[in-house]
């Protein structure tokens, strides 16, 4: 069990020397409680002190790392169960699956299919992590060749390797052990030889269990060979998934079961595009698919996206005079606030209508309208300092500006404020079209 | 050591029944008995959520992009609704009175002879969406509600500002309503509260949280429809309420206007949306465009599968 900041502060030695960095141990403790700082900080806590802060304060799932240098990814160290609770912080690698029973030609259009999906989204490269070669033809030839097609010209891509033998699975290490690969294959049977060779090349091994009891225990047995980098196998259909990673994550983060407090590996070959948006929303942190359509690994991506944004901080647009289409002098100006979402959208449906158009972006600090006008986020005010910032009227002749619906109780103020027109537009963007169509012929 | 689930909710999702047999004093093969949850979505006893495809009456104002998928259909409704039923599958259909949403519109009777014509060309329950104009709402919906009187339709939309029309004539002929707010639990909640007030019981309301376009806060209705599921659960009655999901906003983002492949495109976009949509809480998923159903059926089959891990 997590402990609570007053517990925390009873053990440590309560001198407020300043030295960890906080004024007080009370402060000190109660960052330790949270997870924002680690008990090394202080220089005076004694050995069991330690022990049972180290426990308590280490993160409820453990951060992993797969591959080397700038594409390696970092998963894990997550700490709530609903993303509005915080928000999840490490989005799942995905990578895509090769057989060694395919041709190199084969796996390298794959390597080419990861290499070249940049999707570009509200100006961030969105990609995919990597590959996946499993070892279906038996042979440990055959696994090397695969595993060097994919290595040679390509060594900064991160990998997981698949194979339940040890011997081919050794054979694969021998050749890309050094690029940290995912190693996926331990089960109840060959726990021993898997944990050998994830430590001789350190490489973070995913474990599997029969049930939860049994993979619990395994991890255990790994922990005590000395294995520290592992992830939990929960492969399934989509339902089993969701029901095992969700007590899994109940598990984790109530620290219950030490056994259980990993990153989740998912293997949705089988299940393919519906398995991995599943993997996506609950709680998997490495998912190995089969190449994808490009329109499916776009939503994917998105989806990925989505789920990973910090809830806590709306993506903003920056503020500024935005042209839809190529507006001239005498098109219109509409004006909106910096939430991602209302400019996106009604930009969205401004395009939609082939009407070129002024936009006006003003600070909300990221507010959507109604909330913006109810904080007074949105104000004649700010209304005029963007006006004025933006040289709107620098740009067309008529000094007339068209707001959202929902700030209609401003239109008398912001034209007395800035001495311009003002129309109250739609409240709804899909409504812009009919709007443009009827009021501004 | 058992590792065993501890869910320690308290209450659940209230049951809401659409669409009325024979048996029931309508004429539709099938009832949908929807809600009754206890749990997170997918764990425990929960029910599958439901599959409808929405149709319009005036293509007009439609995605290109299904527009082009249904030539064939799109100008003749009934047609249209039959082929939903027989060959698409649907569990269940929306109809979306667009020709309402033309300037000046005054075509009441037609409202009604629509509805009475999808009625008439498919046996499975109706979602009917009505006008979105408050000057016209009372004569559409009270068309609309009698025309499928008995029927137990799904009245839709009301909203905050909006909402005595459809309530009147959900309380006058049987149906339940749909009840949207802006991507907010707070606002769900108070609108729920307003129908209650206005004499709509609790067990004829649904939640549409409104849903955002994926990759265009589809995150928003995400976290709000798991606050729902989650308040309900902890025993807030007035949001105890099924949830439904309808990504049609994800149609007509740039991505799939501006796209070569555009029906692959809206179909990977709109299973995505109503397979996180669903295991977030919506027991309800529309979707606009053909291609989508068989994929998103398949999906919600494998993750509603009884066998337990």
């Amino acid at each position: 069990m997590a402990l609570k900041a007053l517990d925390i502060y009873k053990l440590l030695p309560k001198k407020n020397c300043k030295e960890c960095g906080d004024p007080t141990c009370l402060t000190f403790a109660m960052k330790l409680a949270q997870g924002k700082a680690e008990p090394d900080l202080c220089p005076y806590l004694d050995e069991e002190a330690k022990n049972i802060l180290g426990a308590s304060t280490r993160p409820p799932i453990q951060k992993v790392t797969v591959g080397m240098g700038t594409l390696s990814f970092t998963v894990g160290d997550e700490f709530v169960f609903y993303r509005h609770e915080k928000t999840f912080y490490h989005q799942p690698g995905i990578l895509y699956a090769v057989s060694d029973t395919e041709s190199d030609d084969r796996i390298r259009e794959v390597i080419s299919q990861v290499r070249g999906c940049k999707v570009t989204r509200i100006g961030i490269d969105l990609l995919l992590n990597g590959i996946a070669i499993s070892a279906d033809s038996g042979s440990s030839e055959r696994f090397v060749a695969a595993i060097s097609t994919v290595v040679s010209g390509n060594p900064d891509l991160p990998l997981v390797l698949m194979a339940s033998e040890p011997a081919i699975m050794e054979a694969g290490l021998a050749v890309c052990g050094n690029y940290l690969p995912l190693i996926r294959g331990a089960g109840d049977k060959n726990i021993e030889e898997f944990c050998s060779l994830a430590k001789k090349y350190g490489a973070p091994l995913v474990v599997s269990g029969s049930d939860l009891q049994r993979l619990a225990a395994n991890v255990t047995r790994c922990t005590g060979l000395g294995v520290t980098q592992m992830m939990l196998d929960l492969s399934g259909t989509e339902g089993e998934f969701v029901r095992t990673s969700t007590l899994v994550r109940q598990t984790a983060l109530a620290r219950s079961v030490p056994g259980l407090g990993y990153p989740v590996f998912l293997d949705a070959r089988t299940t393919g595009f519906s398995g991995l948006i599943t993997g996506i929303v609950k709680f998997a942190s490495v998912i190995v698919v089969n190449p994808l359509s490009r329109t499916e690994m776009q939503a994917a991506l998105v989806m990925r996206q989505n789920i990973y944004t910090d809830p806590q901080k709306p993506i903003q647009m920056t503020p500024g005079l935005y042209r839809v289409g190529t507006p001239g002098r005498d098109d219109p100006v509409f004006l909106t606030v910096n939430f991602s979402l209302t400019y996106f959208t009604l930009q969205g449906y401004l395009e939609s209508t082939r009407r070129s158009c002024w936009l006006l972006i003003v600070d909300t600090e990221g507010m959507s309208v109604l909330t913006a006008v109810a904080a007074g986020k949105l104000s004649e005010s700010v209304v005029k300092d963007a006006i004025e910032k933006f040289a709107v009227a620098d740009e067309v002749n008529n000094k007339t500006i068209i707001i959202p619906g929902y700030a209609s109780p401003l239109s008398g103020r912001i034209e007395e404020y800035t001495g311009w027109k003002v129309i109250v537009g739609p409240r709804d963007a899909a409504e812009i079209a009919s709007f443009i169509e009827e009021e501004l012929k | 050591m058992m590792i065993s689930y501890t869910p320690g909710w308290t209450a659940s999702i209230r049951e809401v029944v659409i669409g009325a047999t024979a048996a029931e004093g309508g004429t539709r093969r099938i009832s949908y008995r929807i809600g009754g949850e206890s749990d997170l979505p997918c764990i425990g006893q929960g029910k599958k959520p439901l599959i409808a495809f929405e149709i319009c009456d005036d293509p007009a104002l439609w995605p290109d992009v299904v527009r082009s998928a249904c030539t064939k259909l799109i100008d003749n409704p009934p047609a249209w609704a039959s082929y939903v039923d027989t060959t698409l599958q649907a569990d269940l259909i929306r109809l979306n009175l667009t020709s309402t949403r033309r300037r000046n519109f005054d075509a009441y009777d037609s409202v009604g002879k629509t509805v009475t014509a999808i009625l008439a060309a498919t046996s499975l329950p109706l979602i009917i969406e009505g006008s979105a104009d408050a000057e016209i709402d009372s004569e559409v919906f009270q068309r609309c509600g009698e025309a499928g009187e008995k029927e137990r339709l799904v009245l839709g939309t009301a909203e905050a500002a909006r909402y005595r029309s459809v309530a009147a004539a959900a309380i006058a002929y049987g149906h339940s309503v749909i009840a949207q707010s802006p991507i907010d639990v707070n606002l769900a909640k108070q609108l729920n509260i307003l129908l209650r007030e206005a004499g709509v019981p609790d067990d004829r309301v649904i939640i549409d949280p409104y849903t955002g376009a994926l990759g265009y806060g589809f995150e928003y209705t995400y976290s709000t429809m798991e606050r729902i599921r989650f308040a309900a659960l902890k025993g807030d009655a007035d949001l105890a309420m099924p949830m439904i999901c309808a990504p049609s906003d994800t149609l007509t983002i740039k991505e799939i206007r501006g796209a070569v492949h555009n029906h692959e495109t809206a179909v990977s976009w709109e299973v995505a949306t109503s397979v996180a949509a669903a295991l977030a809480g919506a027991t309800i998923l529309v979707v606009r465009h053909p291609g989508s159903l068989t994929q998103l059926r398949k999906a919600i089959d494998s993750l509603w599968n009884p066998e337990v891990f």
